[in-house]
């Protein structure tokens, strides 16, 4: 039973008590600052608290080993800049039991989904550089665009983290490398997308792939992301409106593991978001804020900027929501699939498509067939087929593939083009969706077109040999 | 330019909320009523030759489930028998008014129907109820005791099957409730459309993939009768948080409200949580996963003058009361009268007379003269001698 009942004789009390009169909770000297709802603080006794959560969360873990490379995620926000100053307190030799791993920062630049022009975007760049170089650790800058033209690496573990080419630095940052043909070709993606939460959704991705990439071209077996815990929990309700519910304890768990060798880390997820603004304040912790998608936008512009407002509003009048969905989370989990066959192509989390009859996802398309298809063809409907969406359809023809050439015999396609079918085969429930507005799936990266094509090549080998294979475990992946 | 129907040549009168595609009237009875069929189809609701109660409120979903139902049955030949089934709480001005709708769908579909009250059952009326426990967690009440009320008039009409209208909005509602609440076995078992299959009767939802909008769409051309108001000790609940995001969800993506269903589907608990298992209450056999079923505990609350037992944290409910324990000691063991206030709990002799007298009963539920609980004991509910550490503290 949710809902504060007491509520009512203990709130105009707490509200009396003003800061200046409390005492800290451990210590009994002034208390400086309130956390959660009625704990009060001095400066020196937060800052233990705040350095052991972050620490018993690392090391609870144990998953960061000794002399192990990670790749921190820095965005320049409030959230990755205390995670940067508690990364270097940590590993300072003051600290009383020194953090051992390698860190490397890394920022993405993704001024080009909001046009930004190029001396804002550099201007900001140089900024969050600035604050990255006072920590000494190797830095990274990366553009959002790049994500469009990756390609495809094996990991090496024996990459030259001090490679100096690679790492940027403030000094020789005079203007930005400039990716033009990727830039165009992510603009054009990002306007077939026409709702705002799409196009949230696939700037998520791509950051995502960009960082996994690096971390696998430079030998980072970590990814460390500055996400607090209200964040986490609009992430939650967010993934749950999109039908991403079999990843949702994926995307708020501390170690995410979707990619088979890497994993990503949150620290700091056990931190509100008052939390984190109130380290920053007593520390002085520098951060930059750089506008995103939805910044000054109308209200309910996109999924997750509802859900953000319903969150935080909820969390004034029942101060534990945040808690509550947090540990929602915490007792779900994701089960992972075995080949990166079943992985979605743009989010890598596993394919929760493979459903029984009796299911959400087989009666959405049903919907979509009866309502679009003349009721003729209701009869060889069968949940394989999607709709093709068309006015009055055949559905049995959909699956040949269409002739290219020019109905003499000439064949006219370099390179087959992947139908809509094929790709949404490749893809989660939510990145189905997200393709859904999308007029040309060609559009999309071509990395990502690449593994596709290679999967539809991999299934059809498979059903010429399928009568020969033994057992469905042991195919080889 | 007139917009052309989808599937026939018809002009096109609406716009379908789930899907968005223009349809004429015909085709869109069609669409809505394959859609139920393939969702009864899918998940085998029906077995041939069963008795199907359904769960009549006199409101949209009800009296659509009525009508489709039948329509369905004669249609597809499903073979079962339909009746109706009606749950009176005692909600003067809401409750009278949605009964008269159903006893007018009984005569337009003609179905049987049964009435079954609270009164009957336990004694007490939600008005009652309201006035002893106020304006929050009164909805508790109505629906830990309307469960039981509807599982006791299926047994008395001889049911193998109940069948309620809850339409894709409530259970995307649920759904995002029980997150918001961290009720980790509700969240497992709110999404399946037919729960209650060991013990009680299996309770089916065929609506489980309908959009509210369009059961009222069908509603409203097809000219079918209902009651439309909202409850009026409604408006504190949790649930309309949930609701509204809801609302604002659809404005953005139709398709959200679906998409919350299949991520429901989707979810899938740690092996290591404690869920909770399933057995009986020991008063009254209904299924209860604590050694006594909730409906009996707020029962008890309400004739013992503690009606926040059952509500809320029990660790914090007994300190409560144990701090009043020990303020009238100090106060000298004098024995308070409780009163009407809502937020806190005042008869703190009844810890020490521990078997209740029937006069103490009178003064709480708000019948003047005679008090109903002798009646209650005649009924069903196996009123034995209080004894305190049977009741879950």
């Amino acid at each position: 039973m949710c809902s504060v009942q007491e509520g009512e004789d203990v709130s105009p009390a707490r509200k009396e008590k003003i800061v200046e009169e409390r005492t800290c909770m451990k210590c009994e000297k002034k208390a400086v600052l309130v956390t959660r709802v009625n704990d009060a603080f001095c400066k020196e006794c937060f800052m233990v608290y705040v350095t052991h959560k972050f620490r018993a969360a690392i090391g609870k873990s144990k998953l960061i080993r000794d002399g192990e490379s990670v790749l921190v995620g820095v965005s320049g926000g409030q959230a990755s800049s205390c995670l940067l100053h508690l990364i270097q307190e940590g590993l300072s030799g003051r600290a009383h039991k020194k953090l051992r791993f390698k860190p490397g920062l890394v920022f993405i630049d993704e001024g080009a989904t909001i046009g930004m022009s190029a001396e804002e975007r550099l201007a900001n760049c140089t900024q969050v550089l600035e604050i990255m170089e006072k920590t000494g650790f190797p830095c990274y800058l990366k553009a959002l665009e790049q994500a469009m033209e990756l390609e495809k690496e094996a990991f090496t573990n024996t990459a030259d983290q001090t490679d100096t080419a690679s790492v940027t630095s403030v000094e020789n940052l005079t203007k930005l490398h400039r990716y033009d043909k990727a830039e165009e070709e992510l603009l054009a993606l990002m306007d077939s997308l026409k709702s705002v939460s799409a196009k949230e959704d696939l700037i998520k991705s791509l950051r995502q792939k960009i960082l996994i990439d690096l971390a696998l071209k430079k030998g980072y077996s970590k990814v460390m992301l500055g996400d607090c815990s209200t964040r986490l929990a609009v992430q939650l309700l967010t993934d749950i409106a999109q039908g991403r519910g079999a990843h949702v304890a994926m995307d708020t768990a501390f170690a995410d593991n979707r990619c088979n060798d890497i994993t990503i880390v949150r620290p700091i997820r056990d931190f509100s978001s008052k939390e984190v603004a109130m380290f920053n304040i007593l520390n002085n912790v520098p951060s930059v804020f750089i506008p995103r998608i939805t910044t000054k936008a109308a209200d309910s512009v996109s999924i997750e900027h509802l859900t953000e407002r319903f969150v935080t509003g909820l969390q004034a009048e029942y101060p534990s929501t945040t808690s509550n969905i947090m540990r929602t989370g915490e007792k779900l989990h994701t089960e992972k699939k075995s080949s990166s066959e079943n992985q979605c192509a743009i989010c890598q989390a596993p394919l929760d498509t493979d459903v029984p009859p009796s299911s959400a996802l087989s009666a959405v398309r049903f919907s979509e067939t009866v309502s679009r298809c003349s009721s003729v063809t209701l009869s060889i409907f069968s949940t394989d087929t999607a709709c093709c969406g068309g006015g009055t359809c055949q559905s049995e023809g959909q699956k040949e593939s269409e002739c290219c050439g020019q109905g003499d015999g000439s064949c006219q396609s370099k390179e087959s083009k992947l139908t809509r079918d094929e790709v949404e085969s490749a893809l989660c429930y939510a990145c189905r969706l997200l393709i859904k507005d999308l007029g040309d799936v060609s559009k999309l990266p071509k990395h990502i077109l690449d593994d596709i094509s290679q999967r539809q090549r991999r299934t059809k080998m498979k059903s010429e040999i399928e009568d020969f294979l033994l057992d469905p475990s042991n195919t080889p992946d | 330019m007139p917009i052309k129907c989808n599937l026939c040549e018809a002009g096109a009168i609406l716009k379908r909320p789930k899907t968005g595609d223009a349809l004429c009237k015909n085709c869109f009875y069609f669409a809505f009523e394959e859609e139920v069929h393939k969702t009864i189809t899918d998940a085998n609701l029906f077995v041939r030759g069963e008795t199907v109660a359904i769960g009549a409120s006199g409101g949209k979903d009800s009296t659509v489930l009525a009508y489709v139902l039948k329509a369905l049955n004669q249609r597809y030949d499903y073979g079962v028998n339909l009746v109706l089934l009606s749950v009176d709480e005692g909600i003067t001005g809401y409750r009278d008014d949605s009964l008269e709708t159903v006893k007018r769908n009984q005569q337009q579909y003609d179905l049987p129907l049964k009435i079954v009250s609270y009164e009957e059952l336990y004694g007490w009326t939600m008005d009652a109820i309201v006035k002893q426990i106020g304006l929050k967690n009164n909805c508790t009440f109505c629906g830990v005791f309307r469960r039981q009320a509807l599982d006791r008039g299926a047994i008395l009409m001889k049911v193998d099957r109940i069948v309620t209208g809850h339409n894709a909005d409530d259970i995307a509602e649920t759904v995002i409730m029980n997150v918001l609440r961290g009720d980790i076995g509700r969240l497992q078992r709110c999404t399946a459309i037919t729960t209650g299959t060991e013990g009680a009767l299996p309770r089916s939802k065929p609506f489980k993939y309908t959009y509210e909008k369009e059961i009222v769409m069908y509603a409203y051309f097809k000219k079918l009768d209902y009651f439309s108001t909202e409850c009026i000790y409604s408006p504190n609940a949790y649930r309309g948080f949930a609701r509204a995001y809801i609302k604002d969800l659809e404005k953005i993506r139709p398709s959200a409200i679906i998409d919350i269903i299949h991520s429901g589907e989707s979810l899938s608990v740690k092996k290591a949580v404690k869920l909770p298992t399933q057995g009986t209450c020991e008063r009254c056999g209904y299924i209860s996963s604590n050694p006594l079923c909730k409906a009996c505990i707020l029962l008890e609350g309400l004739n013992r003058g503690l009606p926040r037992l059952g509500i809320g944290k029990s660790h914090k409910e007994r300190r409560k009361l144990n701090e009043m324990l020990a303020q009238k000691e100090e106060a000298g063991n004098e024995k308070t009268t409780p009163d009407n206030s809502t937020e806190t709990t005042e008869n703190a002799s009844s810890e020490k007379s521990a078997t209740g007298s029937p006069k103490q009963k009178c003064e709480n539920c708000s019948c003047g003269q005679k008090c109903l609980s002798e009646k209650v004991e005649d009924l069903q509910l196996d009123r034995r001698k209080i004894d305190p550490t049977l009741i879950d503290f």
